[in-house]
């Protein structure tokens, strides 16, 4: 069970990294880095699909999103309160 | 899609909220407690030390038998499971970033020179560009003189 969710959220992430990138690249890559872009987009977007196929109807899979999900918001929280403090000071 | 699904968001959101926060927190007061100087690496410090208060905290309540939570949260099986689904995602994003920059990188990502209109170059005289410019000059000068005598 373990080695499933680290394969889906290893997934998850290549995925949210093709995305994102993807939608960079493509939008603000040159006319070569561009088709490029194209690509990891129509990459992410098949991870997702397969993600969706496979594994969205298991609980264990959306409670490892939201671990995810809390982790990231917890980071962002953290940063901010380092901000704030630095440029109160 | 089952719309029964029994989601664990105090076992699972909430424990990995408190751990981000808390990497957050060592992280940058390791920083800025490292290159920082004065005011600064004193925040630095207390940045650190709510960090290392955290997760130690976080630690004693899900590992050492410290309820100070109650309703179950903390629970050591699915605070292992949550901890093990965030690392591997993480795992992932760098994963993928490393493939777009090994793509990115064979990609030869600067346009051709042939695409660039070098005509215009050509037909491009320097020596007029620069008499002209220096007629601007001139004019501009000698209106300045005029205006001061005046």
């Amino acid at each position: 069970m373990d080695v499933d969710i680290v394969i889906s959220m290893g997934l998850v992430g290549v995925m949210l990294a093709m995305l994102g990138m993807g939608l960079l690249i493509a939008y603000y890559g040159s006319s070569k880095t561009r088709n490029v872009g194209v690509l990891f987009l129509v990459l992410g977007v098949g991870l997702a699909y397969y993600l969706v196929e496979m594994d969205t109807g298991d609980v264990a899979f959306w409670n490892s999103m939201l671990a995810f999900v809390g982790g990231m918001v917890g980071g962002m929280l953290g940063i901010i309160a380092f901000l704030v403090a630095i440029i109160k000071s | 899609m089952d719309t029964t699904l029994d989601y664990d968001v105090m076992n699972f959101f909430v424990p990995m909220l408190i751990v981000g926060i808390g990497v957050a927190l060592l992280a940058t007061g390791m920083f800025t407690s490292y290159f920082g100087a004065g005011k600064s690496q004193k925040i630095g410090f207390a940045l650190l030390f709510f960090g290392i208060v955290i997760l130690a905290l976080v630690y004693l309540m899900t590992f050492g038998g410290v309820d100070a939570i109650p309703d179950d949260t903390f629970e050591e099986d699915e605070f292992n499971e949550a901890l093990t689904s965030g690392i591997a995602a993480l795992g992932g994003v760098i994963a993928g970033m490393f493939i777009i920059l090994f793509v990115l990188m064979k990609v030869d990502s600067v346009d051709d020179l042939e695409d660039l209109d070098l005509e215009d170059l050509e037909d491009l005289d320097l020596d007029e560009e620069l008499k002209k410019l220096e007629e601007e000059l001139n004019q501009t000068d000698e209106n300045d003189n005029t205006e001061e005598e005046e």
